[in-house]
């Protein structure tokens, strides 16, 4: 009950924030387009016809739409913290009887719903603007989009508890975001291992929904069920991670330092 | 202290260990109680351990050792547990979201400790009347005066309903209209919650205003602990200003010098004011008789009623009276 009434709040909090900062929402996602834009126009003039016919340019939109997601997933807890603390309110969130890690959760959670509204409209106005028109099973995309987007989730929280005992974690963020890249974009049949890192197999699985058309009740069971097994897996070691700094940073008395 | 313990440390030390500097024991030792309903001041020159003292009590600074229950629940061991008893407006920080509203700021913190907005929303309606916050309900904290900030992080202490509040420096940088009004706010909220405030402030008018009992710290340590009425009395019994025709000098000043080497005497040609503290009878006559026998003519004697200002330097440079400090 406790949980849910956190949630409740967090969820009203962000979108408070985002209709009380409209200006700033609507840049983020223009920002988001222009990027897309850039990348999708680059890479159709650089690979040419090959492009559209191996596939690539949906999986440009695919992997973008990832990459954005993810981007934004694992960013909004170190983020968070490092706002919190700016702000001089991380104290008080650190004194709530559900525990920090808990609270960036409920964050968390607060922000997917939004985050994957949002990445659907970007979905589309790119789906338009390029032509490329996926398959927009939703029922399909949603709950691999949450699934896959827990595990990234999973670093955020161990970059969030970074930023909690380090506090400057800018580099690590830069670096992550590359990383992110290279998940959704390396093929998985040259680098197998790439499925059990977060993002990779969650991407693989989402483009034969949206590209080939496949239905989530058609992707093999031991398919999803590695999906939802690396997800878990990288959420749990992240809140792990984030929980044993958040004590060190409680017998540093770092809470209050940014 | 009065009624049952709500807030009880015990032997709480705070090290901070650093290879470059060598270990920091900024909090040593310390103990005391607070009962029920009580409303203590936590006094102390900057780095007695004032503030280290307050985060470990609220769970956000884990302690090298000691121990600290609050309502019953170790904080050290069951810091969850020990939260839902204790609710801190700290030095420094904002304490508030500038982004939301006073209303949305109270729904957030009473969600952020677990309690329904419906089952808070007559607690935040009194609330916004009692801190006078009411045409302000709808505005961003951020376009608030400092000293309506401060109310709403106040308030959003409150709203959580714990036992125990603790207000780090709840006045700091407040003028003295906002800082006057802000006590007012204090006193009447702690008395209509029946709430347990632990209260620190470098300003003693608030502190002497709103407080029962002082915890005084220095070097990590607890020096004195004492009710604020006991520490007033105490002290003021022995202060006393002498006013005597003519300057002090020569003689009389050697005499008076040698017999109170504390006493501080100003003169001009005209008179002059002996302030003396006499921690027994016999000095009072004692002073009497070397006045009587330089021929001075004293023409008034006042006893002097000091601060709590006053009462804390004299406290912390170590120049408390026996019986004082415990």
């Amino acid at each position: 009950m406790r949980t849910l009434v956190l949630l409740w709040a967090m969820t009203k909090r962000e979108a408070i924030e985002l209709r009380r900062y409209a200006f700033d929402t609507v840049m983020q996602l223009v920002t988001i387009y222009v990027v897309f834009l850039l990348i999708f126009f680059g890479a159709k003039a650089f690979i040419g016809g090959a492009a559209r016919t191996g596939g690539t340019l949906p999986g440009i939109v695919v992997g973008f739409m990832m990459w954005t997601l993810a981007i934004s997933a694992y960013s909004d807890v170190s983020f968070t913290l490092v706002q919190e603390a700016t702000a001089g309110t991380l104290e008080q969130i650190a004194m709530a009887p559900l525990g920090l890690p808990r609270v960036l959760v409920a964050r968390f959670l607060a922000g997917l719903g939004f985050n994957l509204v949002i990445q659907l409209a970007l979905l589309l106005l790119m789906m338009a603007t390029t032509g490329q028109w996926l398959h927009l099973d939703l029922l399909s995309i949603l709950p691999l989009m949450a699934v896959t987007v827990a595990g990234v989730f999973g670093i955020g929280l161990a970059v969030g508890g970074l930023a909690l005992v380090f506090k400057r974690v800018q580099s690590v963020m830069q670096i992550l975001q590359f990383a992110f890249v290279a998940l959704v974009a390396l093929p998985l049949d040259r680098f197998p291992f790439f499925k059990y890192l977060p993002l990779a197999w969650g991407n693989h699985l989402i483009g034969r929904v949206m590209i080939d058309g496949i239905s989530i009740v058609r992707i093999p069971g031991p398919d999803l069920a590695l999906l939802l097994a690396v997800s878990v897996a990288w959420a749990g070691l992240g809140l792990a991670f984030m929980s044993r700094l958040d004590r060190v940073a409680r017998s540093r008395a770092l809470l209050g330092h940014y | 202290m009065r009624g049952d313990t709500l807030l009880e440390i015990e032997a709480l030390t705070k090290v901070y260990r650093s290879r470059r500097r060598g270990d920091v024991r900024a909090v040593d030792g310390v103990s005391f109680r607070v009962g029920a309903s009580e409303v203590v001041g936590l006094l102390g020159p900057n780095g007695a351990g004032k503030t280290t003292t307050i985060k470990c009590l609220s769970t956000i600074v884990r302690p090298t050792s000691g121990r600290i229950a609050l309502d019953g629940v170790d904080a050290v061991r069951h810091p969850r547990a020990a939260v839902e008893k204790v609710a801190a407006v700290l030095e420094g920080n904002r304490n508030i979201y500038w982004r939301l509203t006073v209303r949305e700021n109270l729904e957030f913190f009473a969600a952020l400790q677990g309690l329904r907005a419906r089952a808070v929303r007559a607690s935040i309606d009194e609330l916004i009347g009692r801190f006078g916050l009411g045409d302000k309900a709808r505005t961003p904290a951020r376009m608030l005066s400092k000293g309506m900030q401060q109310k709403l992080a106040l308030a959003c202490a409150f709203v959580k309903e714990t036992p125990l509040l603790v207000l780090d420096e709840p006045t700091l940088g407040l003028d003295v209209e906002s800082s006057h009004d802000l006590r007012v706010h204090i006193k009447e909220a702690a008395a209509a919650g029946g709430r347990t405030i632990l209260l620190s402030s470098h300003d003693m008018d608030v502190v002497q205003d709103v407080c029962e009992r002082v915890v005084i710290v220095n070097g990590g340590r607890v020096v004195t602990d004492d009710r604020v009425a006991n520490l007033l009395e105490l002290f003021g019994a022995r202060a006393y200003r002498f006013t005597i025709a003519g300057p002090v000098g020569g003689p009389l000043g050697d005499a008076l010098r040698v017999r109170f080497p504390l006493l501080d005497a100003r003169s001009d040609p005209y008179r002059s004011e002996i302030d003396v503290e006499l921690p027994d009878g016999a000095g009072f006559y004692d002073l009497v008789d070397i006045l009587r026998e330089s021929r001075s003519v004293v023409e008034s004697i006042d006893r002097r009623d000091p601060n709590l200002e006053e009462i804390f330097l004299k406290i912390v440079t170590q120049e408390a009276p026996q019986g004082g400090a415990r």
